[in-house]
């Protein structure tokens, strides 16, 4: 939106010149002079601009006109998915600003600042170990991003507690009982990234539905890494989910990877040729 | 006035807690079960405390009673029993200093708690503030019935908060008293917060076959 001049190096004001953008010559309305003006620049006029002397097109300038925005407010979020080792923090622009940015993050406990490491991969993301444990006085993270036109910043102020959530469940599966038409057998296991659930247990949440129906069944379960579904629906394909939650503190985990299964049922009896000819042409 | 020294004198008053009974061997409180029935007091708890606390900091008015409220922790409130600890010592924690480490700070809480019970201006907050006192001195039991049962020895001292050295700063104004107040609650819901985490551990740990051999070994 703003607008852009450009000189052509030390040439004079009355000097003829010849000003390219990407290779492609500029209509003279643009020019002052030797001056090259955009106005209300937008996101397209990016690019390689060069002056070159009118008669002898020598190059006399040449510059990257990169059109950006200063960056908005960006977002945020804390989560402790290994606890008690720690936390992340994980960061993004709500709208791309075209232009390189850099972030600063800083994290405040009580009076002691913290180091957050940044993570190699994926490159918005930092993590902290916890020193200490239970602690009273909130963590403060300030998220900073500056870039070439301006900066912003966000802050996150939270308890040890209240970001605990851990990963979904992982490996999970569903398999029919043999000789029980309306049972499903599910299990699964702690998500790998719970560094300690001796300590710290987990307890869990399952729903499921059969496909064709919207509404959900759920269970929560505080003890164990299996569960008998004994009301499904006889021949019905079903869907199941896990989420997890520490005992204790924190929110639920987002849901598991589906899994489908359908309860046993019963082989069909052998028929005489007659039907088992209907059979299959009906098949 | 030295409101400090009033505050001790009447901690120390209100804080005769009863000397535990000695465990009878016939009634077989395996340590197992006592230390799940410890752990679900503590969930109680910490339900309570909730709306305790919710009311409380309402009582006490703004800021502490907006979420945001995160004040710098002031020399002071260092009287007040703290949950935070080292991760590494935490988890070496034997089951005695673990179990000793709880019962100890609810003993203090329990105390301090018990003081603002009789500061507290109303009728509502009396109530609720009693009625939590009453299961908080059930938790102290609790703790001191699975010490006992496990053979350990309950901690020493007295009950109530040591009083402060001389010259100790009162709470000179009503912003710092709230400040107090306000601190002792966070606390209270820190240490019920890692009681849940440290009764899970000594769960694992202890299972009741464990304290039958202990009784029999003492020939009990």
């Amino acid at each position: 939106g703003a607008d852009v001049t450009m000189k052509c190096g030390s040439m004079d004001w009355d000097a003829a010149v010849t000003w390219t953008a990407n290779g492609t010559d500029i209509d003279e309305s643009h020019l002052n002079g030797s001056y090259l003006i955009l106005k209300n620049v937008d996101l397209s006029q990016s690019g390689q601009y060069s002056c070159y002397e009118g008669s002898s097109w020598h190059l006399k300038y040449q510059t990257y006109l990169r059109v950006g925005t200063p960056p908005k407010e960006p977002v945020l979020k804390c989560r402790s998915n290994n606890y008690p080792k720690g936390f992340y923090c994980s960061w993004h622009l709500p709208t791309p600003t075209y232009i390189p940015n850099t972030f600063n993050i800083s994290v405040i406990h009580g009076t002691k600042d913290m180091v957050c490491e940044k993570d190699a991969v994926p490159k918005n993301r930092c993590h902290i170990r916890y020193l200490q444990l239970f602690s009273t006085v909130k963590y403060k993270v300030t998220l900073t991003v500056t870039n070439a036109l301006g900066k912003n910043f966000t802050t996150l102020t939270f308890d040890e507690f209240a970001i605990v959530k851990p990963d979904p469940p992982e490996s999970v599966v569903a398999k029919p009982v043999p000789n029980n038409p309306r049972r499903l057998e599910v299990s699964w296991q702690n998500p790998s990234s719970w560094p300690d659930p001796e300590s710290f247990p987990l307890k869990f949440f399952l729903r499921y539905r059969p496909l064709i129906l919207d509404q959900w069944q759920h269970v929560e379960l505080s003890d164990g890494t299996s569960h008998t579904i004994t009301d499904a629906y006889a021949g019905k394909e079903y869907i199941i989910q896990v989420a997890a939650k520490d005992n204790d503190i924190g929110t639920w985990s987002d849901w598991s990877v589906a899994v489908h299964a359908t309860p046993w049922t019963e082989e069909p009896k052998h028929l005489t040729t007659e039907a088992q000819i209907t059979e299959t042409t009906s098949a | 006035g030295d409101s400090w020294g009033i505050f001790t004198f009447l901690c120390a008053a209100l804080c005769n807690l009863p000397a535990l009974p000695a465990l009878n061997c016939s009634e077989e409180l395996g340590a197992g079960q006592s230390i799940q029935q410890t752990y679900d007091l503590t969930r109680y708890l910490e339900h309570q405390l909730r709306t305790l606390a919710g009311t409380y900091l309402n009582y006490l008015g703004p800021p502490f009673n907006e979420p945001d409220f995160n004040p710098p922790r002031l020399a002071r409130a260092e009287r007040v029993p703290s949950a935070t600890v080292d991760l590494d010592l935490w988890r070496g924690l034997t089951d005695n200093a673990r179990l000793a480490a709880n019962y100890r700070a609810y003993s203090r809480l329990l105390c301090y708690l018990r003081v603002l019970d009789g500061q507290v201006g109303t009728a509502e907050l009396r109530h609720r503030l009693a009625h939590f006192c009453a299961s908080l001195q059930g938790l102290v039991l609790s703790i001191g019935g699975v010490m006992s049962s496990l053979g350990y020895p309950l901690p020493a001292g007295p009950a109530g908060p040591p009083a402060g050295p001389p010259g100790a700063p009162a709470a000179p104004n009503d912003f710092l008293k709230k400040m107090d107040d306000f601190w002792l609650l966070k606390e209270l819901q820190t240490w019920l917060w890692r009681s849940a985490k440290d009764f899970n551990r000594l769960k694992k740990k202890v299972p009741p076959a464990v304290v039958t051999l202990r009784l029999e070994a003492r020939g009990f």
